[in-house]
């Protein structure tokens, strides 16, 4: 299980990049925000990682970060390079990949709405999926679903005859 | 395969030819109730005989659509792992998933082969269910526990031990204790549903220990054993773990290894560190209350280390030159090491607790001083007596207590062990005893001749099972369903013991009441007997007066609930009132605590 | 009643005007809408306005264990719900490092062919209703019902099967399965020259769908486009292939290409997969009697399960195209974040915005069936 060895030759041309092969079609790679819009053309243009099959955002609480992974594949090397950059969390903000992969402005649409990182310079950042909701973005891990459900709903109170026998008896839901 | 694009413009009569299906068998079903396939999963069966409402189901389940229902008149049975209560299913959140079949511990649970429920009556859609189905209807069983898809690990991860060569001849720990991987494994298969905190006599946090243990955090079990048991070392060791009886994972596979666990979060952390847990809520202020305890078994040094920690003054007066009771004195070496034993005991000296040995009562101090000199006194000097066969012979000196000489075993005597001995008894004592002298014999001449003699079958023992094999890997034969009839003696010396058949122990109406076959005789040639057929309380001590004036039970000293004697200066706990057994001793330490708390607290001004 | 984000355009021209298509409009597939700004009945503007499906899958997962998720996992897509447990399972055993043993992973590519036809089924009968052909949506829905009736005996559920979980399957098969598989195949194969007939040689069919929303190579690979879709450009690209998983490196299938881009072409590049899938479900009825041994690694009690640090981005190449879940976990016992990434999100958003400019207010539906979106996947 090696590194294709022109995949390995660009890898390296990023400063301060750190490669880990995950798998034989999987590879991932640390680097500076900075120095990701570089690679992310520099794998496009010499070695066919045309298609950008996501970007991931994970909320990192602990130590206050956001990170981001861009997963790009390529059509003639067939090999996944997902890309792991960190950013502050406040404010969350990064420059978007729409010009170099199309499908970026979906992505970066998503994570904005739902995590409320700021991507400079894409096309549309408007709400698309929770398009009347007033609270905060919701896949923040300091949203607790769990509260805002019990705030908001009632739970549904049965009361069939049997429940009605077992309580009269002094049993009941426990 | 660019080419299965269509090149012409299509037919326009083609279509037509759908015309057809109109003579052709409709592909639709009418609306009558069918039954699924084999293993659909629709709505839920309970077989509530095979239920123990331990609430897995509503753990496993995604979208807590499953909650108990406490059912009064329902037999409940905590030390049997039994609780009194059911699921009951909410199809508006139910998403038919069937995890909640795949983890149940017993089997109980599965899914109908049935489809359909339509109803306006929102409470349609809660119901309890039992092996008719929703509908009442008996539709078969779909979804069911199988191999396959069974979610629990029913197998308990085995306890090393030391090989028999090793140990034989020795008092050496039998069993090692497990690695760290392994306790980590054991306890990943606990289900968190409680049947063992309810089964326990002094109700441990099992559960939470456990989790914790689980979680690598063994700082966090200690604590939480110690907020039930001050004798956590003896208990993860010699305890009778009724919370592994009641695991429901028991119901079909192995239990977890509580007993284990226990043992294995206890030698994990510095002695220094357990101290300052068992410790940490601090000692309460000093109340000048006075409390006398008598007797240093488990039930006594929990009652004081309980009373210590509220601020009373308790001293604890025991007659031997150790305390411990029968944890140091009855139970080998081999079990249960002493500085095991000893590290509970520092952490409850380290209380507060001042404990005087080689204090007998009636010699040095006696117990009229020790109610004029205190609030209250305790009294758990528990069973030391052994009880006697009293067939012919047995007043022989070569027949000998088992009690007695594993106490002697323990004090350090040099005991004479014949070359062949029998042991009368099938209980963990007589294998205590028939190990130990079995010991003495490898260490005294290299070979063991040793014969246990049970009334029970193999398959009735009231020993442990592992007390059993191991007794067997160490060379000692054991006879079951013989009785003792005599001890033969020729001038003077003893010759041997003569068993009849066991034909059957309890009489119609369940008292111990054995009958045998006079018939079937054998004669078993030792050269000394040990009984060990039970224990009993030495009570004369008392004296006269007072044993006149409390009230009795059954040869026991009557107490009530909270273990309080009929005299309202008087408690008394352990196995003295209920029966050997350590940690209902912890138990009857605890609630006797607490009761003696309550009640000199309510008394005004302190004993001068 | 106007949905509340609806908002009028202020000083329309009078010749321009704007339609909200949808969220339950009989041409959109799922709860979906669509605003669009009309010229005549000539698109000029759309706007894709999802979020009537959203469930907060995603957010949801992060609190469930480890496999309470395998519960969740296929309500994502509605009408191909396997390849979402396939994946969601995938990446888990990547973190976890659990190997699945081989007849589970010849099982679960039976299940996921299965799940691929019934889409596929679903789909040309969903397309033919956009343009008017109800009795193709009846067969349609009808061959896909014997498949769940097969679905329902391996797994005990029609639609929401809950069967693949991380390192392996719940079950293995009923007794004479493959036989009866094999039966429904043929019963297959003897209908598809009737779906020919209504349908896909169809003159109505022909006509409507040539040159609709029609997607160029070089578009299709910058916007993401994936799948059959992708393949109807004539672009041999499939993750069986390509990014291969489970047992289909010994599978012999071909990837079907289509020429064109077009409503037509997505169409036909489906036919040709099932046909691709019914030879690849005919392999398995032959293979797998003679694969023995178990059908799921044993997992630890599901209750105190921890899977170790780490992180896997697992794809699967499912009716609609790339399905993939990128899942992170802290060494807890859920996971600390799951990505869905559905196919459609590309789909039905940007591709979808872009072929309508220009299309006619009646071919909408027929895109977007064309593309076969799957809302659920893009609101998740």
């Amino acid at each position: 299980m090696s590194i294709p060895a022109k995949l390995n030759d660009v890898l390296h041309e990023m400063p301060g990049i750190k490669v880990r092969m995950m798998n034989e079609r999987r590879v991932r790679v640390d680097l500076s925000p900075d120095t990701l819009p570089a690679l992310l053309e520099i794998l496009k243009g010499r070695l066919g990682y045309c298609h950008l099959s996501a970007i991931s955002c994970v909320d990192w609480v602990q130590t206050d970060q956001f990170e981001l992974v861009y997963h790009v594949w390529s059509h003639m090397l067939k090999t996944m390079v997902s890309a792991h950059i960190f950013i502050s969390r406040q404010p969350g903000q990064f420059i978007s990949v729409y010009d170099i992969h199309a499908p970026a402005g979906f992505f970066e649409r998503d994570i904005h709405e739902m995590f409320g990182v700021h991507f400079e310079g894409a096309p549309n950042l408007n709400k698309f999926i929770l398009t009347s909701w007033g609270g905060p973005p919701p896949m923040l891990k300091s949203f607790n679903t769990r509260e805002y459900v019990e705030k908001t709903f009632d739970w549904v109170q049965y009361s069939p005859d049997w429940l009605k026998d077992i309580e009269a008896k002094g049993g009941g839901i426990d | 395969m660019s080419d299965i694009r269509p090149k012409y413009k299509g037919s326009l009569l083609r279509p037509m030819k759908a015309l057809s299906f109109l003579f052709r068998e409709p592909a639709t079903l009418p609306m009558e109730p069918r039954e699924a396939t084999e293993l659909y999963r629709g709505f839920h069966l309970n077989d509530w005989e095979k239920c123990i409402g331990c609430g897995t189901c509503g753990e496993i389940c995604d979208n807590s659509a499953i909650r108990m229902v406490d059912i009064p008149g329902l037999p409940g049975d905590p030390a049997a792992g039994v609780k009194a209560r059911r699921p009951a299913i909410d199809y508006g959140r139910c998403c038919w998933c069937a995890l909640c079949v795949d983890i149940c511990p017993t089997g109980s649970l599965s899914m109908s082969r049935e489809y359909v429920h339509v109803s306006r009556d929102l409470d349609t859609y809660l119901i309890l269910p039992d092996e008719a189905g929703m509908h009442g209807e008996n539709f078969q069983k779909g979804w069911a526990k199988s191999e396959d898809s069974d979610l629990l690990d029913l197998t308990r991860r085995a306890m090393g031990e030391l090989e028999a060569e090793a140990r034989s001849d020795n008092f050496n720990e039998v069993t090692p204790g497990y690695d760290a991987q392994t306790a980590l494994l054991e306890a990943s298969r606990c289900i968190q549903c409680g049947m063992c905190h309810e089964a326990c006599p002094a109700h441990m946090h099992a559960p939470e220990y456990i989790r914790a243990i689980w979680d690598g955090d063994m700082e966090r079990a200690v604590g939480e054993i110690y907020r039930t048991n001050p004798f956590p070392h003896v208990c993860g060791r010699i305890c009778t773990h009724r919370c592994e009886t009641a695991c429901s994972i028991g119901r079909r596979g192995d239990p977890v290894a509580i007993r284990w666990l226990k043992r294995f979060a206890m030698d994990q952390v510095e002695p220094e560190k357990v101290q300052e847990i068992a410790l940490k809520n601090g000692i309460a202020k000093s109340t000048g209350k006075k409390i006398a305890v008598i007797g240093a078994g488990p039930a006594g040094l929990t009652a004081a280390f309980d009373l210590a920690k509220l601020g009373h003054k308790v001293r604890v007066y025991e007659a031997r030159p150790e305390p411990g009771g029968m944890m140091r004195y009855g139970i080998p070496e081999y079990r249960l090491p002493y500085d095991k034993l000893d590290a509970d005991i520092e952490v409850i000296r380290e209380a507060g607790v001042e404990i005087k040995c080689n204090m007998r009562l009636g010699e040095k101090e006696n117990l009229q001083n020790l109610r004029k000199g205190n609030d209250a006194v305790l009294i758990s000097t528990g069973m030391n007596l052994g009880r006697s066969t009293r067939i012919p012979g047995s007043d022989h000196p070569q027949v000998a207590s088992a009690v007695d000489l594993l106490a002697r075993i323990t004090l350090g005597e040099d005991i004479k062990a014949p070359k062949r001995i029998a042991v009368i008894g099938g209980g963990n004592v007589a294998f205590d005893i028939a190990r130990s002298m079995a010991r003495l014999q490898r260490r005294q001449y290299g070979a063991v001749n040793m014969t246990v003699l049970a009334l029970e079958e193999r398959g009735a023992m009231l020993a442990d099972e592992a007390e059993v094999t191991e007794a067997a890997d160490e060379g000692i034969v054991l006879v079951n369903g013989r009785g003792p009839k005599q001890v033969k003696i020729s001038n003077g010396a003893l010759a041997g013991l003569e068993t009849v058949k066991c034909l059957s122990i309890f009489d119609e109406e369940g008292r111990f009441h054995p009958r045998y076959d006079e018939s079937d005789l054998v004669l078993h040639k030792v050269d000394m007997v040990i009984e060990a057929i039970g224990q009993m309380s030495d009570t004369s001590w008392l004296g006269d007066d007072l044993t006149e004036a409390l009230e009795w039970r059954r040869g026991r000293i009557a107490v009530d609930d909270d273990g309080r004697t009929s005299e309202n200066w008087l408690w008394a706990a352990g196995d003295l009132v209920q029966g050997p057994d350590v940690i209902h001793a912890v138990a009857a330490g605890h609630k006797a605590a607490a009761s003696i708390h309550s009640a000199v607290a309510a008394k005004k001004g302190a004993v001068k | 009643m106007r949905p509340e984000n609806y908002r009028p355009v202020k000083h329309p021209p009078s010749h321009e005007y704007e339609l909200y298509f949808g969220p339950n409009h009989p041409g959109i597939e799922g709860n979906y809408a669509i605003r669009v700004r009309l010229k005549g009945d000539v698109i000029i503007e759309a706007i894709a306005d999802g979020g009537y499906l959203h469930r907060g899958f995603e957010k949801i997962m992060e609190e469930r264990l480890w496999i309470q998720n395998v519960a969740l996992v296929p309500r994502i897509c509605v009408p191909d719900p396997v390849p979402m447990e396939e994946t969601y399972s995938r990446a888990v055993e990547m973190i976890g490092g659990l190997e699945v043993p081989v007849r589970a992973q010849w099982i679960r590519v039976m299940l996921l062919e299965m799940s691929r036809i019934c889409a596929h089924l679903f789909t040309f009968g969903g397309n033919a209703a956009t343009i008017g052909l109800y009795t193709n949506m009846f067969w349609g829905v009808t061959m896909r019902d014997y498949f769940l009736d097969l679905f329902e005996e391996v797994t005990g559920a029609r639609i929401y099967h809950m069967f693949i979980t991380p390192g392996g399957v719940r079950r293995d098969l009923p007794e004479g399965f493959l036989g009866r598989l094999g039966n429904l195949l043929d019963e297959l194969e003897r209908r598809m020259p009737e779906f020919e007939d209504l349908f896909f040689e169809s003159a109505v069919v022909i006509n409507r769908a040539s040159g609709i929303g029609i997607i160029s190579q070089e578009q299709a690979l910058s916007w993401g486009v994936t799948g059959p879709n992708l393949r109807a450009c004539d672009l041999p690209i499939d993750l069986r292939r390509d990014d291969p998983y489970l047992v289909y490196p010994e599978l012999e299938f071909d990837v079907v290409t289509v020429e064109g881009g077009d409503a037509l072409a997505r169409m036909m590049a489906r036919r040709g997969e099932v046909i691709q899938s019914i030879r690849i479900l005919r392999q398995i009825i032959a293979r797998l009697p003679s694969i023995g041994g178990a059908i799921r690694s044993p997992l630890p009690n599901p209750l105190a399960w921890n899977l170790p640090v780490g992180e896997a981005y697992a794809r699967t190449e499912s009716s609609k195209g790339e399905t993939a879940f990128y899942i992170v976990s802290d060494g807890g016992p859920r996971p600390y974040r799951v990505h869905v990434r559905g196919p459609s999100s590309m789909h039905a958003v940007q591709v979808l915005e872009k072929l309508l400019i220009g299309a006619r207010i009646e071919d909408i539906a027929q895109i977007m069936f064309s593309l076969d979106a799957c809302p659920p996947e893009v609101d998740r």
